[in-house]
């Protein structure tokens, strides 16, 4: 005779959850976990080979733009993998300036003087802000390529030039990864400032991250957040209460977690998301302890 | 019952004085000579500038209708900063710089009396029920750029608020939109400091009520130099004494996105 499994229920699980509160921002995992880069620290796994979390096409992107759209949403963010090697990207970016603000988030390596044009046209012709997230991970090439791979660093500088020439401040992002190996005084904040300045750029704009278990770092750690730990705290203030991400496979609240079966919200639509997200990874506990969030500010 | 508003034909407000009260003298003045019937503050009376204390009897004499900010918040709950929500190590530095002097020399009395003001305002200006806060309606703290607010969220905020006009104030450069319908937003600036142009005015709103919302946004030139002196004597911060004499921000700039800061100095 075969038995019915039991169902679960979250509460007995212990695990605890974040409300759904707004809609603010929108994450569109554009290209999933395709990226020609390969970081030793990277918070999905991505990689130039077989992505585990699909590409998301044009049409699907479209149609999240659209429904944010009608929900209010009041920040949109395009992520991968790198973005840069979906071939609708600026199609996309273009249509997504239409409805908000919105920020790609990049390697920094594919963006050539011809891209960088098209970008700053589309920054002048929006009514909304075009940021640009590059990442970097130390101002020294050879410990930044330790983690991103050989040439990574003197192709995203050359891309923090080519932005700043035009007038676009990138935002510079850096973790924490090399931290260890930088015992000196001068924190990574100041020393990415330093160095933007020496580079020419007046306007240095800088987002720290903290490292976390999740991606090529999984099983790092391994503590998770309890009921205990969250007692007397505001957990609408975690990002996860008022974001969504749209990724191939479904909808989820954390842009590090898209694609993570016990982070899925919804196989469809947006709305069906809006119900609360368990805080179920040692990433929710990162998250918590840092007060870190994946926006710009 | 619907709440009864108060209704007005033409309004003055101001955004956050930051304790500038040169400026915020010039500002009630010049909107007395406007012909206004009401005079509003959406809040942060405090920090950047001198003695906190000075704008208190200023806001008082004039009969001014102010709504508390963040910072008045946290002024009045004695929090140990302004929530301001920086993550830049550089802008917290500052924000902790500014907000220890201000807590220190606001009086148990003023503190208290912030913990006294709304959060929100509703008056109808004309046919229009105009919404007043200081970040957004929905967080006090909240920015509303003009580059960063989509008007998706606008009219979002505007049907959940049940209003026709939202006032705001909180990152300190105007805008104004109308939106379809005959609605429309507005941050109406703010009176302590500049707006990150190069000149050393700073500004207020005036809107009259009409068929079509007249949103008019005024200059405000001052005594900036005397604020700037008063800011040395008392030890504030040379970057922020810069900011008054040339009109280009020097700190807090994490928030900014990119369009304005691109248009700033730094």
């Amino acid at each position: 005779m075969k038995m019915a499994l039991p169902v679960l229920r979250r509460e007995a699980t212990g695990t605890p959850e974040a409300p759904f509160v707004r809609l603010s921002a929108l994450w569109i995992q554009l290209t999933g976990t395709w990226c020609n880069l390969e970081c030793t620290h990277c918070l999905n796994a991505s990689g130039p080979r077989d992505p585990w979390l699909a590409p998301l096409d044009g049409a699907a992107a479209r149609r999240a733009i659209a429904e944010a759209e009608r929900l209010g949403v009041k920040e949109i963010y395009l992520t991968g993998g790198e973005p840069f090697l979906h071939r609708d990207i600026v199609p996309l970016l273009e249509l997504s300036l239409a409805v908000a603000p919105t920020t790609v988030l990049t390697n920094g390596t594919l963006i050539t003087e011809a891209m960088a044009d098209a970008l700053a046209a589309l920054a002048q012709a929006a009514a909304y802000s075009l940021e640009i997230r590059v990442s970097l991970d130390d101002v020294d090439p050879d410990l930044n390529d330790r983690v991103r791979g050989p040439g990574a660093w003197g192709k995203a500088v050359r891309t923090v030039r080519r932005l700043n020439a035009r007038g676009l401040v990138p935002i510079v992002t850096a973790t924490e990864i090399l931290d260890a190996e930088r015992p000196t005084a001068t924190g990574t904040y100041q020393r990415f400032r330093d160095f933007l300045l020496a580079e020419g750029v007046r306007k240095p704009r800088i987002k720290i991250l903290p490292v976390f278990g999740v991606g090529r770092l999984e099983g790092r750690d391994t503590e998770r957040l309890t009921e205990a730990a969250l007692e007397g705290f505001d957990r609408a203030q975690l990002q996860c209460a008022e974001t969504r991400v749209i990724a191939a496979d479904g909808v989820y609240a954390c842009p590090i977690l898209a694609g993570q079966r016990g982070a899925r919200l919804s196989d469809g639509g947006l709305e069906a998301s809006f119900r609360p997200a368990p805080l179920y990874h040692p990433a929710c506990l990162t998250c918590h302890q840092t007060g870190m969030t994946c926006r710009n500010a | 019952m619907p709440e009864r508003l108060s209704e007005y034909r033409r309004i003055a407000v101001f955004g956050g004085v930051y304790s500038n009260a040169p400026a915020l003298r010039a500002a009630l003045d010049d909107a007395r000579r406007r012909d206004v019937d009401a005079l509003f503050c959406l809040g942060d009376l405090g920090g950047f500038g001198p003695h906190p204390d000075r704008v208190y009897p200023l806001l008082r004499q004039a009969g001014v209708h102010v709504l508390q900010g963040n910072y008045d918040e946290s002024l009045a709950s004695g929090r140990a900063d302004c929530a301001c929500g920086y993550t830049d190590p550089r802008d917290n530095h500052f924000a902790r710089v500014s907000y220890a002097y201000t807590f220190t020399h606001t009086s148990p009395d003023n503190r208290a009396w912030l913990g006294t003001l709304p959060r929100h305002r509703r008056v109808r200006l004309g046919e229009r029920r105009v919404l007043m806060c200081h970040g957004s309606p929905r967080l006090v703290n909240e920015f509303l750029w003009e580059s960063s607010t989509p008007s998706g969220l606008l009219r979002t905020l505007l049907r959940e608020g049940e209003a026709d006009v939202l006032l705001c104030t909180h990152t300190g450069i105007k805008w104004h939109r109308a939106l379809d319908g005959g609605a429309h937003a507005a941050n109406v600036g703010v009176l302590g400091r500049p707006e990150n142009d190069g000149t050393t005015r700073v500004w207020y709103t005036i809107l009259t009520a009409g068929p079509d919302l007249a949103v008019e946004f005024v200059p405000v030139p001052y005594d900036f130099e005397t604020q700037a002196r008063e800011m040395e004597a008392e030890g504030l911060p040379a970057e922020f004494v810069e900011t008054i004499r040339t009109g280009w921000w020097t700190t807090c700039l994490e928030n900014l996105p990119a369009k304005e800061r691109a248009r700033g100095k730094f």
